[in-house]
Parts: C-alpha cells; structure tokens; sequence
C-alpha cells in the first residue's frame, strides 16, 4: 500500500536519510524503531509532504500513485493520515473543533458527524469534555484526541509518530491497548516508537533505524530473538 | 455631561479602530504579513465610496456592496501573487515577515501615488446624515450608523471563524499551518482568502471612514499606525484583543482631542509605551 523508494533527504544541507526504502502491505501493521535522532520523525515527515526528498533521491507511492511531489494536503485526501509527534493539536479550540479539523477534506466534512461519534466510542472521554478547550486536557487525553482528530479523515492508512511520548507508564499502556483496538478495525498503520519492547509486541513488522540507514527489518517475533536488537535496544 | 459626551463618542470612534485593526490582525496573525499598506485600502475604500456618492448620488452605506467585494479580491490577489512567492522563497517566518513588511511597504507608495495623480491631495468632505440625536448626549448619527454596522460586520465575521469550515481552517492555519496541512487545510488558499478578508475589512472601513471624517490621499498611514498599536495593545493575533484595543484608543483619542486636539498622537504613544512595558504580550495575550 505504501511503499519507500531509495529516499534520502534532510534539513537544509544536513542529510538525515540515507538511500532508504521500506514498505507497507494493505491491513499490516507495521513499526519503525530506532534511537532519538535516527530519522524515524523525518521519514514520516517526508512520506506525509511535510518535508521533499531530495531531488532525484527516489520515490514514494500510496496505492501505486507516486505522492512525493504532492503537498500534505493532497496526500491526506488520499486516506493517508499522519498523526504528527507530540500531539500538536489546535490549543485555542475545542475537542469537538479540533476533531471537526481532523475532517477538513471535503469528502470526509460531510460524514463528520457520523465519524465523530465512532471516535467517541473508541475515546469516551473526549465527548465528556467535547466543548473543552484542547489544551485543558491531561496528557493522555490530549494524545487520545490527537489520533481521534487522525482518524476523523476515513483514512485507509495512519502513520503514527511517538504517541508514547511524555506520558506516564500507566497510560502509556492505555496507548498501547487502544493502538491494539485500532489495528482490530483492519486500517493499515505505520507506528514510530522508541518504546521498542511494547511496540515489537503488538507489530506485524519492524524496521530499524540507525543514524539514517535502515539497520534491520523483519517480523516482530524474528526481531524479538536478534541478538543485536535485544543488547541495542531491550538492554539484555 | 462632557465625559458621557466623550466616553460615547470615544467608543464610537474606537468602533472603526477595531474595524481596522482586526483587519489587520487577520493578515498578521494568520499570514504573517506585516500590512504596512493596509491604510491605503482604507483610502481607497473612502475615495471610492466619495466617488460613488458626489458622481453618481449613490447611498454611502450601499457603496459597500462594491467597497467590499473589491478590497477583498483585491487581497487575495496580492497574496497569491506577491506574498505567497516571499512566503515559499524564504527561509524562515521571521526573514518572511521582514520581507512581507519591505514589500507592503513598496504596495503604501504605488497605491498612495496612483491615488494621488487620480484625485490629488486635497481634502473631501461628504455630507451624510449631518446632525445629532440622543438629545442632550449630541451623539452625531453619522458615526452612531458607521457604528451599527460595524457591529453587524463584526458579528458577521464572528460567526463565519467560529462556525464555518473556512473559518475554522482560517483559526486552525493562524495556529499550525503545518498541522492544519496535515488536516487536509490548502494553506496557500486559506492565506489568500484570509488576507483578501483583512484587506475587505480595510474597505469596508473606509467606506464608513468617509461618512464621518474628511478624506484625503494621505489619510492612510495614520489607520496603518493605529493598527499597529491596537494589535500590539491587544495581543498580536487576538481578534478579541484587536476590538478592545480598538475601543481603549478610541475614548483615549476623544479625551486627549478634547483637552488638546494636536495632541493625540503623541497620547497614543505613550499609552502603547506604558502598555508595552506593562504588558508586553497585550491585553488578551497568553
């Protein structure tokens, strides 16, 4: 469904991605893992059309439609979402406006009100606090609207950055459960995490990351018993 | 009843200073563009509606129906041509606004002097609805009318951010314009629109501005100004704070006019001086 060709692109004149590819099956679930600074955010941000590869550095397609030259807005009108890293929800509005946002394309703004109560079924606790400013939220909550808000477009696919990130262990596992309930509805998802032992739990597949380059990629169970991956990243 | 008299007019007042202001603080806070220029399209807004009447005997406030439309065209030309190619060329937000200002800064001159080869640099006054009601208040119908329809327009652009899919995108854009792309929002085309409805508010006031106060060529720069304090008083961005500070400038303009007429200028500096040390993220700001 999605699929990363040889890309390689950065910041200004600082490379951060070298020569990689990488791809998603239609209802995978699959994770990207790596140490702070690997590239996990840039290569997100590069698949959303947040940030261009480098010219001539390879492409990328969804669905067998190349998305690299397109901007992020036309790339979420595809069913793409991307729920960006650190919540970055609209503070001065509310949870209802913040989720209204979320299904700004056309074809979703129609049904958002439908859409909406489905997201409030999976996060009861967003319709409690509905007309709330977002920022008045706890850190969980805030995390739970934000991928409310990602999935208020009818996307086929999500890429998930970080939505461990900052929060206490208890909810950290809440994160965890509901990105479970999340793959039971059958949508494709790319997670990036550096919670590597949970992620490589719940994942179909992994990949991992390091300085730039892809290090290593295969099925989680495989990942599980690498001798590299458990000294690098699961301290055995 | 001297200070009834003046809170009243002063508020009056500060009614068409908000108008400006949220205008402007629509460009700035959403787009970034630091709109020196936006008191010229209140000129032209004035002159045009000057034009309408005295040529073609039009109703001052019906003129807005061309005033308006015009401005806002107008803008989101300006933007999807001019600011929008500094906006992709520029490196970052702070060197954009920088190069937003410089460039509105060339719009004051060309708009200013074009104007100014059209109908010179004589003062015009148009008579409209000239005399007092309210009794012994004196409040003058001119400016008790321009300030009905401020609050109609006012209320109307309330409810078009709060309850409109535009609206909401417009908000959303002043706040992430990266986030709000990730939504779906076509941010070159919100910021178009947005800075296309600041410059339409611009039109709409001076068309207002001409029924109540003598217009000239050069009447421009001094609402620029008045914006900029008011936006800076308010909170940079705040549309809330843009009509308070709109209203605080218009009685302290009233008072100082009142005891010293030459004087309120300098009252205005003051004030924004003492603000900006006391509050140095404005009224409503965070």
């Amino acid at each position: 469904m999605l699929q990363v060709d040889n890309l390689s692109t950065g910041y200004g004149r600082t490379q951060v991605l070298w020569d990689l590819s990488l791809k998603v099956d239609e209802g995978e679930f699959v994770a990207l893992v790596g140490a702070n600074g690997a590239g996990k955010t840039t290569l997100l941000k590069a698949i959303s059309g947040v940030l261009k590869p480098w010219p001539g550095s390879g492409n990328i397609s969804f669905d067998g439609k190349r998305i690299d030259n397109l901007d992020s807005n036309q790339i979420v009108n595809l069913g793409l979402s991307h729920i960006p890293e650190s919540r970055k929800l609209f503070t001065d509005m509310s949870i209802r406006e913040n989720l209204e946002m979320g299904a700004y394309p056309r074809r979703s703004w129609r049904e958002r009100r439908k859409t909406m109560d489905e997201v409030f079924e999976l996060f009861p606790r967003l319709k409690e606090r509905a007309n709330q400013l977002s920022r008045t939220l706890s850190g969980g909550e805030q995390q739970m609207l934000a991928m409310g808000r990602g999935l208020m477009s009818r996307p086929r696919m999500v890429i998930i950055d970080e939505p461990s990130n900052g929060l206490a262990p208890l909810i950290v596992a809440e994160v965890f459960e509901i990105l479970k309930d999340l793959r039971k509805t059958g949508i494709t998802i790319l997670l990036v995490e550096q919670n590597v032992r949970q992620t490589l739990q719940i994942a179909d597949r992994a990949y991992v990351l390091e300085n730039g380059h892809l290090a290593l990629e295969g099925a989680c169970s495989m990942l599980r018993e690498s001798d590299h991956v458990r000294k690098a990243y699961l301290g055995m | 009843m001297a200070a009834v008299d003046i809170i009243i007019t002063g508020v009056l007042l500060g009614g068409l200073f908000a108008l400006v202001s949220v205008g402007f603080s629509l460009q700035y806070g959403v787009g970034r563009v630091l709109n020196v220029s936006h008191g010229e399209f209140i000129m032209i807004g004035a002159f045009i509606t000057f034009w309408l009447f005295s040529s073609h005997g039009l109703n001052p406030l019906i003129s807005i129906v061309v005033t308006a439309p015009l401005t806002i065209v107008l803008g989101w030309a300006l933007h999807a041509t001019l600011f929008r190619r500094l906006m992709d060329k520029a490196p970052s937000v702070d060197i954009f606004e920088g190069q937003s200002m410089l460039a509105s800064f060339g719009l004051l001159y060309i708009v200013q002097n074009i104007a100014r080869i059209i109908w010179g640099s004589q003062t015009y006054n148009l008579t409209f609805l000239q005399r007092t009601v309210g009794g012994s208040l004196l409040i003058p119908l001119n400016r008790l009318v321009a300030f009905g329809v401020i609050v109609v327009i006012g209320a109307i652009l309330f409810w078009f951010l709060a309850a409109t899919r535009l609206g909401k995108a417009i908000r959303a854009s002043g706040q992430d314009p990266t986030t709000a792309g990730l939504m779906g929002v076509d941010i070159h085309g919100v910021l178009a629109i947005c800075f296309g409805i600041g410059l339409g508010l611009a039109g709409i006031a001076g068309t207002l501005m001409s029924t109540v106060l003598a217009i000239s060529t050069s009447m421009g720069l001094q609402y620029t100004v008045v914006a900029m304090i008011v936006v800076v008083l308010g909170g940079l961005g705040s549309i809330s704070g843009a009509v308070i500070g709109g209203v605080i400038l218009g009685i302290v303009s009233q008072l100082v006019t009142y005891f010293e007429p030459t004087m309120s200028f300098i009252a205005y500096y003051i004030i924004f001086i003492i603000l900006l040390l006391a509050r140095p993220k404005g009224i409503m700001g965070k």
